[in-house]
């Protein structure tokens, strides 16, 4: 395993579209495991391709308190979504940063699993709002899209002028 | 994603067991804890690097413990639980902290890794160990590799190198390493920069056989040093400021330094002689940075080219140098009390292929050393194979290469050159050969 480095706002490549997998070979299930340990690591409950500069439609989720149930999924898309419900969300690139985000409370997706499966299932509350804020990762849409201009520019200053002090 | 609850401040404890947990992973320790000590409140440093650097040095023994008071392993994502119990054990049988605390504590710290689950484990284990500390810790010092600390294949490489010495060096190993400074001559004498420390209520001592040496009486943060940031002094072990004499320096010399980052020993030569003519190689631009840092602290100059030294059609414009340096890229085997993760992260076979660098070093530079010229040859390994071997293997290839003895010889000789084994006049393990060009 290795852990990865994490993209962090503003960088450009987070606003890359990410591609399809075509084949679910032993590179992407290395990428994965990757992932899932440099998300454990962080520690964080979710993590997109996009953020450790894979442009792959690919994210890993673990939202368990024992951080035992990763949850893979590849090319997810959304089939249903229902409902609305507030949480206050960070980002891993988005050191330090929580903020209230409104997403749909019940969802449906379709994905593929490590072994190259399509699967469906549903989530609601926590699971929900993290698949949808992955998703958007893919997309190369950061949770602080949703802001207002002004709290986005505040937030963008202060990782710019930390960005500047690490150098 | 990340939410709120889960990003919780670490503490001493929970930070460590994340840097011991990568080190296992195979980060360096040196990474992993400039990266998680960012994270971490000022009043908690001081334990995290007490913590994390001697778990790390005593791992072969608190692994060898700790996994009898598990009753089945754990997985390899509860790696820093895992690394918890081992930081337990150590408190227990190596600080002073008292027990409870330190059980308290550590259990405790599961929190913060959001692994509840584990407090229960933790102090069960830490209680089983308090119980039958006896008979664990006999059962250590019944095998080697808990008792000395070490990987087997390492044990058993230095004892087939040094039958009479591998004790020493095992024991050596394990120490805390002293800091040590070198005063650079052109501000400071040796007296004078000790009368400073002593002003500054540094307790520090003047190191024998070393003429700019200063050895700390306990390490401290450099920018506390008097005048640091303007060159006084860097830090840098005796073992390494002996090279300078070797190299028989005048001015107006040309001088390659073909592994050059950190620039310790470029900055070394030029504080001497600041005239000479210096070019620093090394591989890595990232490293060849501190050179540069280095260089303008100290106020001297060199030019700094990131290159492979064996490419030299890339970087060398043809005109020979009267003196190379060699401090080639070795297994650190002679420096395992300053990096105690060599002891996780260094494999067997990585001694074959350092070793195929050294020789392509070697090799590759001999012809861009002027008639009479002198090249020193110098690791800080403390196995032959990279040392004597190495040079004897060179001297067969190059009849026009000779060994060169120096004028004061830096450390036990060799069946060639010279060799400081880790634990002899307290300073690090360190090979020095001389060669001259007939
Ligand atoms: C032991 S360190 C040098 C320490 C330095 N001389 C000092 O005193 O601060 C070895 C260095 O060799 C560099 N290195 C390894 N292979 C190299 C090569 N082929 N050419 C140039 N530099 C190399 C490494 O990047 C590393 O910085
Ligand atoms: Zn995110």
């Amino acid at each position: 395993m290795a852990l990865l480095n994490i993209l962090h706002f503003p960088d450009p490549r987070l606003r890359q579209k990410a591609l399809p997998i075509k084949k679910v070979d032993d590179d992407i299930r290395q990428l994965a495991h990757d992932m899932l340990e440099t998300m454990y690591d962080a520690p964080g409950i979710g993590l997109a391709a996009t953020q450790v500069n894979e442009q792959k439609r690919l994210i890993v989720i673990d939202v368990s308190e024992e951080k035992d149930s990763p949850l893979f999924l590849i090319n997810p898309e959304l089939l249903v979504t229902e409902g609305e419900r507030d949480f206050e969300e960070g980002c891993l690139s988005v050191p330090e940063a929580y903020e209230m985000v409104t997403r749909a409370d019940k969802i449906r997706v379709r994905a593929l699993n490590l072994q190259g499966e399509t699967f469906e299932m549903e989530a609601d509350g926590i699971l929900a709002t993290c698949i949808q804020h992955e998703i958007d990762h893919l997309e190369g849409k950061l949770f602080v899209d949703y802001l207002s201009n002004l709290k986005r520019q505040r937030i963008k200053k202060r990782l710019e002028k930390h960005q500047k002090q690490k150098l | 994603m990340i939410i709120l609850a889960k990003s919780k401040t670490l503490c001493a404890r929970s930070a460590a067991a994340l840097v011991i947990h990568r080190v296992t992973q195979g980060q360096s320790l040196n990474t992993a804890f400039v990266d998680i000590n960012k994270r971490l409140d000022e009043s908690q440093r001081s334990l995290f690097q007490q913590l994390s650097y001697g778990v790390i040095r005593w791992y072969p023994t608190l692994e060898f413990i700790g996994k009898q008071l598990l009753s089945k392993p754990l997985k390899t994502k509860d790696g820093d639980v895992f690394a918890l119990l081992l930081m337990g054990i150590y408190q227990l049988r190596s600080l002073r902290i008292p027990d409870h605390a330190a059980l308290s504590e550590t259990v405790n710290a599961c929190k913060l890794l959001n692994k509840q689950w584990a407090s229960g484990l933790i102090n069960a284990c830490l209680r089983n160990y308090q119980r039958q500390q006896d008979a664990l810790e006999k059962s250590v010092t019944e095998q080697l590799v808990s008792n000395f600390a070490h990987p087997a294949w390492l044990i058993e490489k230095y004892q087939s190198d040094w039958p009479d010495h591998w004790r020493q060096i095992l024991e050596a190993n394990n120490q805390q390493p002293p800091m040590m400074l070198r005063v650079n001559r052109r501000e400071y004498s040796q007296t004078d920069y000790l009368a400073l420390l002593a002003t500054a209520n540094i307790p520090a001592y003047a190191i024998e056989n070393c003429p700019q040496g200063i050895l700390l009486e306990q390490a401290c943060d450099v920018f506390s040093l008097p005048g640091f940031v303007d060159g006084a002094v860097s830090v840098q072990d005796g073992a390494a400021q002996q090279v300078v004499d070797l190299l028989d320096l005048q001015s107006g010399l040309r001088i390659l330094d073909a592994c050059a980052a950190p620039g310790g020993k470029t900055c070394h030569i030029l504080e001497r002689f600041p005239t000479n003519q210096m070019t620093a190689l090394d591989i890595s631009d990232e490293r060849l940075k501190q050179v540069d840092e280095n260089l303008s602290r100290l106020h001297l100059s060199a030019t700094c080219l990131a290159a492979d030294a064996c490419d030299t059609q890339n970087w060398w414009n043809g005109e020979q140098f009267d003196r190379i340096l060699i401090d080639a890229p070795c297994s650190g085997s002679g420096v395992i009390r300053r990096h105690p993760d060599i002891k996780l992260l260094r494999k067997p076979e990585d001694i074959q292929q350092l070793a195929q660098q050294q020789q392509d070093l070697l090799d590759n530079l001999w012809p861009l050393l002027k008639p009479d010229g002198l090249l020193v040859y110098t690791t800080c390994s403390a196995f032959k194979q990279e040392n004597e071997l190495q040079i004897e293997a060179f001297l067969l290839r190059q009849p026009d290469a000779m060994e060169h003895v120096p004028a004061m010889a830096p450390a036990r000789r060799a069946g060639f050159g010279y060799q400081l084994l880790p634990g002899d006049n307290d300073l690090d393990g360190f090979y020095y050969a001389c060669l001259r060009h007939r």
